[in-house]
């Protein structure tokens, strides 16, 4: 039984998340006025890149060959321990949301790794500002996860189950964690996704070198996080404990409300990056700053149970 | 017969401190070892004990005889002019004898007890004697004037011993004799080296070899 | 005086250090077979085995004895022979300097702990620990204060506390490769054990705040060891103050300890204990790795400055996958033993946060944030150390003539990294048995409490459970990978053809364009240049208004402790010792005037005596 759970929680992570990216595009060229491409063109991307041959660089070494399978293991690793189906998680024993944390740090690691390897300035660009907004990210995070582990009393991720209402603090930290979301997964105000402009590009710069299968893998990776980014930050801020499917209307019902709270994330994301300018890098340091007062303010309000 | 002598070394003191050459420096420290002798053959008359005989006669040999001759020798050696480079002026230096002379009456009338009129006396000139040789050592500018600062100040130990106690055990004056004889020995090369390296003696320039 | 006898202590504490120690020093003894055997003569390697084993026998003497007096022995001939080991490559006038300044702060730091010693002894008139535990028990507040702060001191100066840690890097570059990684392996940690014998165990903790010091210094020495870290371009000092970093780590660990033992809670202060010191046997064989991967570098390049190297990862790949394991560790990747202690450290900070009240709940989450920045800035620098070293193309001629190091070198550093991957995955035997070693270590009975649901899978409870299961996490990690590879190797066997890196069009790409050391870190030096006071010279040579014929760029880091505490410390002796000077000009007659005034003083006022 548990392995059916996972099997079909890694399923439902690989055919779904690029369709959310679809999503968030085409919401953002709603936004812009425009129709531009379909919801499913991520599928068509990845298609296109899997069927590609691959140009790999003389310089690399085989840190190069094992880095898209390290991010894209680190990715789906992270994604059985994401709060998708039931609670507790089906891997509620490996680890929790600091390992969740820590898993992804993996993959970045290969990635910027990866990047230096290719030999040229764009990689080298790309790893040094990850690197840099990632630590930053790391205090502003942890702090975050304090104040939701002072509400809910764990860190474990099945525990933020445990809460049926929302208080000041799980909100605040979620609009913290929205924030750190933007960062992990380089989007506008941190980075763009859709440039290729070296003064701008932070992840793509590192996947620049990358081709074919290895970048459609990590490409998948950048979705899969993405998608459970999204998960974390609604079950936060829309329990699934508030709903309890007793009937089969109450069935369609917490199916509506599953899918309806990460659309709502997903457009507010899309509305966000449309509206603000990406920010230079040093300003960024201020952006992650503000998260973590935020998230000194959702602690404070933990503490004194707002 | 004992005040005179003692008053004679306390007059010697002085001629040693007002002393502007060298022969004048030794001739006076001859004349204090003499009184010393005198004083403390009187004491071994009065005693008659031999231990005392050989001690003066040992003072005799080496302090009135030896050691005075060989600084004759050392000071004819160096050749340089004989001036003892003085800081402090013979007038001067008379009233500050003065003055430790007044401070050492004082002081010895606190340690001995009514009664031992002489005792006070002789601590008084011991005492004195030990004050005059560090302010000759302090005062005088030469390496000469040094050594016999230090001879002096051990003449005048030596009378505060025998009159405070009596004397002090034999071996002991004879090993200080001893010790004495050799040192000026060593010192009085010394001198003799230090004037062949830096053709002159007096200690006060030394102080351009600190670093 | 009562007689002094020599006895040696093995309990749990003692024994767990005693692993430590030989842990590190066996591979690394091996390692320096290799390593000794080009540099120096014969009779130099000679002398390096005697000053190695003696080093290693007053470690082992230092965490074993019973008597202060034997300890204060032991601490002594460690510090002196470790600053032989420091000058052994004596043709380098920098050895020197390192040791002179490491040798300076060693007993700098031994001054304090014979004050904290003498206090002891006067409370307790005897040299034997057990005396002295129960002399303190009923010790005056006052005196326990005191005693701590000296042996903080005293106990920091060798851990390499902030502001005492300067003298850390210069001396671990400065020593050979595998004294670098006993030394940073072993030897700061035997001032962590002396922290935790004669406070936690010695005196007892009853004051809260000593806990609070501690936290607060652990988190500043942290933040600046990674900073510092992150500026280097030297291999060796980078690791160096890396060190420093995760001493403040450990410390973080011991001060958390401290704060539960005071505020008596058992559970956590076993916990927070536990977590140090696995952080403690981690750090030792990682940072042991680290530094003979160094050594072999060294040894292969001729050359520290990762600025000249490149490449290397092709032409030592031994050395390579060692050096990467040990950066994984060290950036506390899963499922490697760095990982666990590090996420045992952060469970230990939120655990004991949801026990406490009002503001140390704040603040211990503070201090857990500055943990994860620091676990973040470690990241970024490894990243650097290992991609500029050994990825792309080599940067120099050093880069280019390396050779992989011989087998007794690569020996030593398999064996830690092989150690790294098993203390990691086996995270729940060792946490079982340095329960016990803690609780040894506190007196607290922990037959109640429950630090691991099985074998594999830990579990803390404190309120709700939360479990972390490394060798879980490493089975997932690996099966999906390996899935992902079969897939990826099924699914489209076209070929792949190997070409340039992308260059833009521009035609002629080498090694210049490569990024370098400083250029990777220059975000973290602008972002942190209120602490690092960066400066930076240009120099722009033109043929004409219109044409730079080349371009100079230097940038340095202010060392701040260096400059602002030290030095004006030292200018402050100096200055009043050449004050000082000016009552002795030299001449004979001073002086003697000086004993004569002196006791013509005291025979005019000798009555009032």
């Amino acid at each position: 039984m548990k392995i059916v759970l996972i099997l079909s929680q890694l399923v439902f992570f690989i055919i779904l998340s690029p369709l959310l990216s679809g999503l968030i595009s085409k919401i953002k060229n709603n936004l812009r006025m425009r129709r531009g491409q379909s919801i499913l063109q991520p599928y068509y991307n990845l298609i296109k890149l899997f069927s590609k041959g691959q140009v790999v660089s003389q310089t690399t070494s085989w840190i190069f060959g094992i880095t898209p399978v390290v991010v894209i293991a680190s990715a789906l690793a992270g994604s059985l321990l994401a709060p998708v189906f039931t609670f507790p998680t089906s891997m509620h024993l490996a680890g929790d949301f600091l390992a969740l944390i820590f898993i992804f740090t993996l993959g970045r690691f290969f990635l910027s790794l990866a990047a230096l390897d290719a030999g040229s300035s764009f990689g080298g660009m790309g790893s040094s500002r990850e690197m840099f907004i990632s630590s930053l990210v790391e205090p502003a995070l942890c702090l975050t996860v304090f104040s939701l582990f002072l509400q809910f009393g764990s860190t474990d991720i099945s525990s933020f189950n445990a809460v049926k209402t929302v208080s000041v603090s799980s909100i605040v930290g979620a609009i913290a964690l929205f924030m750190v979301a933007i960062a992990e997964t380089s989007r506008i105000p941190v980075d763009n996704q859709e440039t290729h402009l070296e003064l701008t590009m932070i992840h793509e710069a590192m996947t620049l070198e990358y081709s074919g299968r290895s970048l459609a893998l990590i490409e998948m990776a950048a979705y899969i996080k993405q998608l459970i980014w999204f998960f974390l930050i609604a079950q936060i801020i829309f329990p699934m404990s508030v709903l309890n499917p007793s009937s089969l209307s109450g069935l369609f019902l917490w199916g509506f409300y599953y899918i309806i709270r990460i659309l709502v994330i997903a457009v507010v994301m899309a509305v966000v990056e449309v509206s603000v300018a990406k920010m230079r890098l040093f300003r960024v340091t201020d952006f992650l700053g503000f998260v973590f007062v935020l998230g000194l303010i959702a602690t404070i309000c933990a503490i004194l149970r707002v | 017969m004992q005040f005179i002598i003692l008053f004679s070394l306390l007059i010697s003191t002085y001629l040693m401190l007002i002393a502007k050459r060298t022969p004048a420096l030794i001739r006076g420290f001859r004349y204090q070892s003499l009184c010393l002798f005198l004083v403390t053959f009187m004491v071994a008359l009065g005693q008659s004990e031999p231990d005392l005989y050989i001690v003066a006669f040992f003072l005799f040999a080496l302090k009135v005889i030896f050691i005075p001759q060989l600084l004759y020798r050392t000071s004819k050696k160096i050749k340089a002019n004989e001036d003892l480079g003085l800081f402090i002026n013979p007038q001067l230096s008379l009233l500050w004898a003065l003055g430790f002379t007044y401070l050492s009456w004082k002081f010895s009338l606190n340690l001995i007890s009514p009664g031992s009129e002489i005792k006070a006396i002789m601590l008084t000139i011991a005492f004195f004697t030990v004050l005059a040789g560090i302010f000759l050592m302090i005062s005088r500018m030469t390496a000469l004037a040094q050594i016999v600062g230090l001879l002096v100040m051990e003449n005048g130990i030596f009378l505060l011993a025998s009159s405070i106690t009596g004397g002090m055990p034999f071996f002991v004056e004879i090993a200080i004799f001893f010790d004495v004889f050799v040192s000026v020995l060593i010192m009085g090369f010394f001198v003799y080296r230090i004037n062949k390296f830096f053709t002159h003696i007096d200690v006060n320039k030394l102080s351009r070899l600190k670093g | 005086m009562e007689n002094l006898n020599f006895t040696l202590l093995f309990d749990p504490l003692g024994i767990f250090f005693i692993l430590v120690i030989l842990l590190i020093s066996l591979p690394s003894a091996v390692y320096s077979l290799g390593y000794l055997k080009g540099e120096y003569s014969p009779a130099k390697i000679t002398l390096g085995w005697f000053l190695l084993g003696f080093f290693i026998l007053s470690m082992g003497l230092v965490v074993s004895v019973s008597n202060i007096f034997f300890f204060l022995i032991a601490w002594e001939l460690m510090s002196l022979v470790s600053y032989f080991l420091v000058v052994f490559d004596t043709g380098h006038e920098k050895s020197i300097q390192a040791g002179t300044i490491y040798i300076v702060m060693t007993h700098l730091g031994s001054a304090f702990l014979v004050a904290a010693f003498m206090l002891l002894y006067q409370q307790a008139h005897s040299f034997d620990f057990t005396a002295i535990k129960n002399a303190c028990l009923v010790m005056p507040g006052k005196t326990k204060n005191i005693i701590f702060l000296l042996l903080l001191v005293g106990f920091g100066t060798k851990a390499g506390i902030v502001p005492l840690h300067i003298w850390l890097p210069y001396a671990h570059p400065q020593a050979p490769s595998h004294i670098s990684s006993i030394m940073s392996g072993v030897m700061i940690k035997t001032a962590i054990y002396g922290i935790i014998r004669f406070t936690i165990f010695i005196l007892g903790v009853n004051s809260w705040w000593w806990g609070v010091l501690i936290l607060v210094l652990a988190t500043i020495t942290c933040l600046v060891g990674v900073i510092y870290a992150l500026m280097e371009r030297d291999l060796k000092r980078l690791l160096a103050y890396s060190s420093v970093e995760n001493i403040g780590m450990i410390f973080l660990g011991v001060g958390l300890t401290m704060l539960f033992i005071s505020l008596k809670l058992p559970y956590l202060a076993v916990l927070a204990l536990v977590a140090a010191l696995y952080h403690l046997i981690n750090h030792a064989i990682f940072k042991g790795l680290l530094f003979l991967c160094a050594g072999s570098l060294y040894k292969a390049t001729g050359t520290r400055d990762i600025e000249k190297l490149g490449g290397l990862i092709k032409k030592m790949p031994q050395t390579a996958i060692c050096f990467l394991l040990g950066a994984m560790a060290i950036s506390a990747l899963p499922p490697l033993n760095g990982f666990a202690s590090e996420w045992l450290m952060l469970q230990a900070f939120f655990l004991g946060a949801f026990k406490l009240t009002g503001g140390m709940k704040l603040f211990l989450g503070i201090c857990a944030s500055m943990l994860a920045l620091t676990s973040g800035l470690v990241a970024a620098c490894f990243v650097k150390a290992f991609g500029i070293t050994f990825l792309a193309q080599p940067r120099s001629h050093y880069a280019q003539e390396a050779k992989e190091a011989p087998l007794s070198m690569r020996a030593g550093m398999f064996f830690l990294a092989f150690l790294t991957v098993i203390f990691g995955i086996g995270a729940c035997f060792i946490i079982k048995l340095l329960a016990k070693v803690a609780s040894a270590a506190m007196n607290i009975d922990i037959s109640g409490m429950n630090f691991a649901l099985n074998n594999f899978t830990l579990g803390l409870k404190s309120g709700k459970e939360v479990y972390l299961s490394t060798p879980v996490i490493a089975l997932l990690l690996i099966g999906l990978a390996l899935a992902v590879f079969i897939v990826y190797r099924l699914f489209n066997r076209r070929k792949t053809s190997l070409y340039q890196t992308w260059d833009c069009g521009y035609y002629k790409i080498t090694p210049r364009n490569e990024y370098t050391a400083t250029a990777f870190s220059k975000p973290f030096r602008l972002a942190f240049s209120f602490f690092l006071l960066p400066y930076r010279k240009t120099q722009k040579i033109r043929e004409s208004f219109y044409q730079v014929k080349s371009f100079a760029y230097e940038t340095y880091t202010t060392p701040v402790f260096k400059k602002y505490v030290y030095q004006p410390l030292l200018a402050w002796v100096l200055g009043s010792a050449k004050f000082m000077r000016r009552i002795q000009p030299g001449s004979i007659h001073l002086y003697l005037a000086y004993i004569f005034f002196v006791l013509l003083l005291l025979i005019i006022f000798m009555p009032k005596f």
